[in-house]
This record gives structure tokens, C-alpha cells and sequence, in this order.
């Protein structure tokens, strides 16, 4: 199997999460494009694993896609969490609005 | 040698003392009962009780070894040391005892005598600074603290001759006998100097007078340093002891205080000096030349000094001349070999002037005025002044048995000696002596009878209540610049009160003095052939064997008396006096018709035309003082007043003042353009600009900081993105 597939399809979910971190207003969806960007990651490291070192019985890359994962969770469970306080204290959740911490 | 008695070692506490005294009352006199009198006369009658003892075991000792102590200070290191010590031989003790009776007498004295006077605490730490300065001239052991105090002397008899410095003819008075003695205080520094140069390989100590001493005995200094060394010394004894033509100050000094007088003519000014001569004896008897030049000016001095008095009014200026006159005698007498009689004849001169001084006090204290025309049948008045007087007088004549004829015996003896060894400056001694003496005693009988006899002419203020003596003193002295003694007791005829007999702290004093000055004459007399006597004490082993050494070389060469070095008067010491009776049948004639003249003209109270100022021209010579007064006014006051003065001024003006000024305004200017360029532009720009650069970046900077995260994820990947093509790039 070729890496060809993996990295493009990796490039592409990354691109995507990038654009939504960085065009999307609501907080959820710049959260979501986060884990898209993250999993973006995960698909490499595996590919990486599989492809090019798959005799290596340290599977390193799958080890390394697993804490993603669990960092993933952590970081979705502290971010949501940051969210709900900023829906409930403004009834929005639009990032562009959540500038207070400016000069 | 002994070990020196602990007596002598303290010998210091003899100048301390008064030092000491001069500062308390500085510090506190003023809030004492007797406004500070009673530290001085304190301090001075103990300084007088060791001064006593020192002189008594001094004495008694027959030939003591001198005792020096000093404090060594080599401030270029090794090779030159300072001292600040004492030498203590019986010229010291002479002098101490001389120095502290006269200072105590008049410290006493002043008490009264001053009594009431504004600055009277002032006065008295004056007189104990003086007495100090010349107690610290006397006890040095080297010329360069002798220096010292001979300018301290200067300094304090001008503090005092300017005493009553309200009037401006005082002040005139101190500035001439400051300025006088100053002109001779050059000489001596440069003789000093000379000297020291000349003991300079010698030792390590080229001021101390033993060893400056010693090494002009042994021929150790080369002629050109002891005749240079000593004649310029010399000078500054020709100023300081009023010898012509340098004594134009003396009778201008009348002006201080009475009893200052007394102190500076009997003490502790005109004495030092004659001093500084006798205690560098041994240095110049080594030149023929320096005592001729010496005996020359003592012989002038003796004879015209004496001339003056003749035709004064004023009873302290006779007394100066007089003063003037008796220097001449002990100078000449120095420069006749004459050490004993002369440092004899400062002695006693040291008890009869100050008596004679302190007696004509008293007189002017009772009729508030200086002048003997204004006097007359005072005997009446005031018994116990007339008959200290009397004697002060006698023995300034030089009446037999007082101690003013036996000094002055041996100096017409001691000319006489030097006369025999074929000099001819001995026989000008011994006659102009003999003249001079005549001259003496007519002036102080005239003195005497105008003051004494007759009737009592009455004069001073009608108001006349309080101590202002003073007010004369500048009276008579602006009388004396017209030139006419005379013309002033005719504007103040008016009746006073009957003078009266000054209190007792005048007269005690007139009464210790009066029979010290027919006591302390014995000890040098006929009478003490037998050591220890007057020339026992004053001598040093240097001194007794020590000869001339110019009279051998005379004796070679033909000139004097052959062989004279053999002679007994080759020797500096005389040995001990014996009767001239000769000398005394002459003296007995000179001053019985000496007394019979003045009796003649004055026996009868004042003429109305006083002789002495009926002898045409001499008279006018005398009463222009030789014109040195008035030549000196001309050709050295006028010219450095008008002249030099101006000259100085704009110096000052223009170079020294510009030069300040110059140095002042480049400093200003350099101070204000350092101010402006470097303070203000650097180093405040400097700040200025850190915090406005800051201030201006942060303004720009901190517009980054927009809190959008979104725009901070776009910087974010933007610089990933271009790490990223770097990293590819360096690739």
C-alpha cells in the first residue's frame, strides 16, 4: 500500500481543520476544526508506523496516535467546558466577539 | 657632665606658661573678676618663680655645661632635621629672669595703670602672648626657632604700639615699627639661611646655635659665610634694637601703652636684638670685619641717639632715645669684644628702663600728659615715683655704685681693652662713650628737674577724669610732626587738680624695680671678684676659651699690638672686673658737670626759652631727627605709596584680577556649555529618548495583541508555513 493515499488524505483534513480554526466563528465548530487537525496528525503517525516501520515492535506512532487521542479527549472536555461558561455568560458563542484580552 | 637638674629640664614651663595664660584669657578672661589680669600676672610670677630658680642653680654652678633638649623633625628625611628645643646656659637664665621680672612688674602694673581701659582683656593676653614670644626667642636652641619668635615679637609689639588704634597716628606708628623691624627681619632670615647653608654638610641640624657655634670656632665655616651670615644677621639687630639708621621706629612706638613701653624697651623686644648677638658671639668674633661693622654702628648710634633726647618734650621719647642710645652701647660694646659687659649692660638697662618707663607711667597717669614742660615740682606730689625715678635716673646716668655705672664701666673698659689690641673702634668706644655718657646725663637732669623741681606748672584737661594717657600720647606725637615740641602747653593752660601719688600696684612694682636697679649691679662689680659673678654666669666654655683669631694674624702682619694674641685680651672673657679708678674719676666729672650744667639752665624750673632750643642749627638738626624721618617719608614712603602702590594696584587690577576674572568666566562658560550640550542634549536626550522610543514602539506594538485568537492561529501557521519553506530553502 502506498503512502500516497494516507498523506493526502491527512494533507487534506489538516487544510480543512486549519481553514475552520481560523475562518469559523462559532466556538464549537474552531473546537471540532481542532480535532480535525489532530486526527489530521493521528492518520500520519499510523501511516508512518505501518508503512515504513512495521517490523518495529515499539509502535511508536501508534503509541504516539493513542495519547493524541487522549489529549484530544482532555483538551474537548477543558475546551467545552470553557465554551458552555462563555454561552452562558454572553448567550454567544462567537469567537470574534471574545476579545477582552486585548491591549 | 652632671645630669641637669629637673629644674632645668623644665625650664620649658618658663615660655609655656604665658602661652598658656595668652590663650586662657583669650578663651574666658573676659568673664573673670579681673577681666583676665589675674591669669597673666599668675602665669608670669611663676614663669618668674623658676626663672629665679633656674637663675639661682645657674649662678651657683661655676662653669655649667649648657643643657639642650629638643624635639628633632626631619621633614626631607634623613640629612635635615628641624628642632623646636631648649638651650639653657646662663645667658638664657639671665634672659628668662631679665624677661619675666620686667614682664611681671608690668603685668602688675598695667592693672592699675589700665584700669577701665575698653579691651583691657585684649591688653593683657597681649602682654602674655609678648612675653611668650620672647621667652620662646630666648630658650631656643636653634636660629630658625629664634627666627620664629623674633617675628612673634614683631608681631606682638605691633598688636600693642597700635593698642589705640582708633587714631590713625597710632596706627601709622605700629605700621612704621612693623614695617621697620620687617626690613631687618629680611637681613636676618638670609644670615640665617646663609649660615645654615654653611653648616649644611657639617651635621644634620645646620640651625642649632651649639654646633653652628662649635664649627665657626673650630674654622669650620669658610670666612665669606660667617662675615655674610653675620652682617646680615646684623641687620635684622639694627632694625629690632633700634640702631641707626634703622631706629626711626623706637620713639613711634611710644604710642602703645606706657607699660608696653616699659616691656619693649626693657624685655622683651629691643633686647632680642642684642641677644641673638651675644648668643652668636663666638660665630663673629671669628671676623674682624663684622665687629668693626658692629662697633661702628653702636658707636653712631650711641652718641646721635643720645643727641635727640636733648630736645624732646615728651618724657617717653626722651626715654626712647635714651633706650636708642643704650643699644648703642651694648652693640659697640659686642663689637669690641665685650661680651660680658655687654649682656651686663642689657641687664641692668633691662631693670633701670623699665623703671624709668614705669615711673614716667606714673606721671603721665597723674598729670594726663607726656610732655615735662607740663610738669615740675611733681617731687612734692608724689614721693615714692620721685625717688624710684631718681634712681632710675642715676643709674641710667651711671652714678657710681648703681648698677647702670658698673655695666657701663666695663663697656668703656672692655673699648679700652680692644683699644690695646689696635683697634681703632676700642678707643672710639671708650671716648664717645664717655661723651655719650655726658649727654645722658644731662638729659635725664634736665629731665629730672623739669619734672621734679621747681614749680609745679600744672597742665592736662580741665575735664580730665578718666585713664587717657592715651589722649596725650596722640597728642604730642601729632605735635611731633609739625616739627615743634613746644607749642602745646600753651593751649590748655586751664587748672587742674592738684596731681596726686599713683596707687600701690604702680608704686610697689617702682620700688622692686628701683632696688633691683641698684642691686643686680653688684653681682657684675668689683665687688664679686670671686666666682661665680656676672661674667661666670653669661659665659660657656665656648666663650672662655675661645680667642680671636684675626689677632694672631695681625700680630704677624705687623698692624696692632705684637704679639697680642699672648695677651690676656686676646681672650673673649675679661675675667672678673676690678676698679678703674681712673675711669671712676672721670665719670664722677662728667656727671657733676653734666648735673651742674642742667642745673644751670634748668635748677629754676622751665626757661622761658628752653636752651636746648637755642642752638641754632644743631638744634634744628636735632629736632628733624638727622632727617631721617622725613628722608625716609620722601624717598621711601612716597615712592612706594605714590609709586610702587600704584603700580601694585594695577597689577592687581588689570593682571591679577583680569587672570581671575579670565580664569572665572571661561570656567562659567564651560560650565554653561557643558550644561547645555552635554547635560541637557547627551545625557537628558539620552533618557528622553530611551523612554519616547518606548513609549512610541510599545504605541505600535501592542496592536498585535488584538485578542482575536483566530488572527493569532493565522499568525501561528503563517510562521510554521514559513519556517517551513526556510527550513526547505536552507535545505
Amino acid at each position: 500500500m502506498s503512502l500516497v493515499g494516507p498523506l493526502l488524505l491527512a494533507t487534506l483534513l489538516f487544510s480543512v481543520g486549519v481553514y475552520g480554526l481560523i475562518a469559523r466563528r462559532n466556538a464549537v465548530l474552531v473546537l471540532i476544526s481542532v480535532e480535525l487537525m489532530l486526527n489530521a496528525v493521528n492518520i500520519n503517525l499510523v501511516a508512518f508506523q505501518n508503512l515504513l516501520f512495521p517490523t518495529d515492535v515499539s509502535a511508536s506512532g501508534h503509541m504516539f496516535a493513542l495519547f493524541i487521542i487522549g489529549v484530544a479527549a482532555a483538551e474537548v472536555g477543558v475546551g467545552l467546558a470553557i465554551v458552555f461558561n462563555l454561552f452562558r455568560n454572553r448567550a454567544s458563542v462567537d469567537v470574534d466577539r471574545v476579545d477582552a484580552m486585548r491591549w | 657632665m652632671t645630669e641637669p637638674s629637673l629644674l632645668i629640664q623644665s625650664a620649658w614651663l618658663i615660655p609655656a606658661l604665658p602661652l598658656a595664660s595668652a590663650a586662657a584669657i583669650a578663651a574666658f578672661g573676659r568673664r573673670l573678676p579681673w577681666h583676665g589680669a589675674e591669669i597673666g600676672i599668675g602665669a608670669i610670677l611663676t614663669s618668674l618663680l623658676i626663672a629665679i630658680a633656674i637663675a639661682w642653680e645657674t649662678f651657683t654652678t661655676v662653669d655649667p655645661a649648657p643643657y639642650e633638649a629638643a624635639y628633632a623633625w626631619s621633614p626631607l628625611g634623613g640629612g635635615f632635621v628641624l628642632e623646636l628645643g631648649m638651650l639653657i646656659d646662663g645667658l638664657t637664665a639671665m634672659m628668662f629672669l631679665l624677661v619675666t621680672l620686667v614682664s611681671s612688674m608690668v603685668q602688675i602694673y598695667s592693672r592699675e595703670y589700665m584700669h577701665g581701659e575698653k579691651r583691657f582683656t585684649y591688653y593683657y593676653a597681649m602682654l602674655s602672648l609678648f612675653t611668650f614670644s620672647m621667652l620662646f626667642l630666648v630658650i631656643a636652641n636653634n636660629t630658625l626657632q629664634a627666627v620664629v619668635g623674633w617675628e612673634l615679637v614683631g608681631l606682638c609689639s605691633f598688636l600693642l604700639i597700635g593698642f589705640y588704634w582708633e587714631d590713625k597716628s597710632n596706627q601709622d606708628a605700629a605700621n612704621k615699627a612693623f614695617l621697620t623691624t620687617k626690613f631687618g627681619d629680611v637681613g636676618l632670615i638670609v644670615g640665617v639661611i646663609v649660615l645654615s647653608a654653611g653648616m649644611f654638610g657639617l651635621t644634620d641640624t645646620p640651625f642649632n646655635f651649639l654646633q653652628t657655634i662649635d664649627a665657626a670656632v673650630a674654622g669650620e665655616l669658610s670666612t665669606a659665610t660667617i662675615v655674610l651670615g653675620m652682617l646680615l644677621i646684623f641687620v635684622g639687630c639694627i632694625s629690632k634694637s633700634g640702631q641707626m639708621p634703622l631706629h626711626v621706629w623706637l620713639p613711634d612706638a611710644m604710642a602703645g601703652p606706657t607699660p608696653v613701653s616699659a616691656l619693649i624697651h626693657a624685655a622683651t623686644m629691643v633686647t632680642a636684638g642684642v641677644f641673638l648677638l651675644a648668643r652668636l658671639f663666638p660665630v663673629l668674633a671669628q671676623s674682624a670685619t663684622v665687629m668693626a661693622v658692629i662697633a661702628v654702628v653702636g658707636v653712631i648710634t650711641l652718641f646721635f641717639g643720645g643727641l635727640l633726647a636733648l630736645v624732646q618734650d615728651d618724657i617717653k621719647k626722651i626715654l626712647a632715645y635714651s633706650t636708642i642710645s643704650q643699644l648703642g652701647y651694648m652693640v659697640a660694646a659686642i663689637g669690641v669684644g665685650g661680651y660680658t659687659a655687654s649682656v651686663f649692660h642689657l641687664f641692668t638697662h633691662g631693670f633701670f628702663k623699665a623703671l624709668l618707663f614705669l615711673g614716667a607711667g606714673s606721671l603721665i597717669h597723674a598729670v594726663h600728659s607726656n610732655n615735662i614742660s607740663d610738669m615740675g615740682g611733681l617731687r612734692r606730689f608724689m614721693p615714692h615715683t620721685f625717688w624710684t625715678f631718681t634712681i632710675g635716673s642715676l643709674a641710667l646716668a651711671g652714678f657710681p655704685l648703681t648698677a647702670g655705672f658698673f655695666s657701663k664701666d666695663e663697656i668703656l673698659v672692655a673699648g679700652d681693652l680692644w683699644a690695646v689690641n689696635g683697634f681703632a673702634t676700642g678707643t672710639a668706644v671708650y671716648w664717645v662713650g664717655l661723651a655719650a655718657a655726658f649727654v645722658t646725663t644731662f638729659y635725664m637732669a634736665r629731665a629730672w628737674f623739669l619734672i621734679f623741681m621747681g614749680e609745679h606748672r600744672g597742665a592736662g584737661h580741665a575735664d580730665a577724669h578718666g585713664h587717657d594717657a592715651h589722649d596725650d600720647d596722640a597728642r604730642t606725637r601729632t605735635t611731633r610732626t609739625t616739627h615743634d615740641a613746644h607749642d602745646d602747653h600753651a593751649d590748655h593752660g586751664a587748672h587742674h587738680a592738684d596731681p596726686h601719688e599713683s596707687g600701690r600696684q604702680i608704686t610697689v612694682p617702682l620700688m622692686i624695680l628701683a632696688v633691683l636697679s641698684i642691686a643686680v649691679g653688684l653681682i657684675g662689680s668689683p665687688f664679686a671678684q670671686e666666682k661665680p659673678n656676672f661674667e661666670s654666669w653669661t659665659s660657656t666654655t665656648v666663650i672662655a676659651e675661645t680667642t680671636y683669631p684675626f689677632l694672631a694674624e695681625y700680630a704677624a702682619a705687623g698692624t696692632g699690638i705684637a704679639a697680642a694674641a699672648a695677651e690676656p685680651s686676646a681672650k673673649i672673657l675679661h675675667g672678673p672686673p676690678t676698679w678703674h679708678l681712673d675711669l671712676l674719676l672721670i665719670v664722677l666729672v662728667v656727671f657733676s658737670s653734666a648735673v651742674a650744667l642742667a642745673w644751670r639752665f634748668y635748677g629754676r624750673g622751665l626757661p622761658a626759652q628752653d636752651p636746648m632750643m637755642r642752638m641754632g642749627g644743631l638744634t634744628r638738626v636735632l629736632v628733624a631727627k638727622y632727617g631721617f624721618d622725613s628722608f625716609g617719608y620722601r624717598f621711601i614712603v612716597v615712592p612706594v605709596r605714590d609709586r610702587m602702590s600704584a603700580w601694585a594696584t594695577r597689577i592687581s587690577n588689570d593682571v591679577i584680577d583680569g587672570a581671575v576674572a579670565g580664569i572665572g568666566t571661561t570656567t562659567m562658560r564651560l560650565a554653561r556649555t557643558t550644561y547645555t550640550v552635554v547635560d541637557q542634549r547627551i545625557i537628558d536626550g539620552g533618557v528622553n529618548g530611551a523612554a519616547f522610543s518606548a513609549a512610541w514602539w510599545s504605541a505600535r506594538l501592542r496592536r498585535i495583541q488584538s485578542g482575536d485568537v483566530q488572527r493569532y492561529a493565522g499568525a501561528l501557521v503563517a510562521g510554521v508555513i514559513l519556517l517551513v519553506l526556510a527550513f526547505v530553502a536552507v535545505r
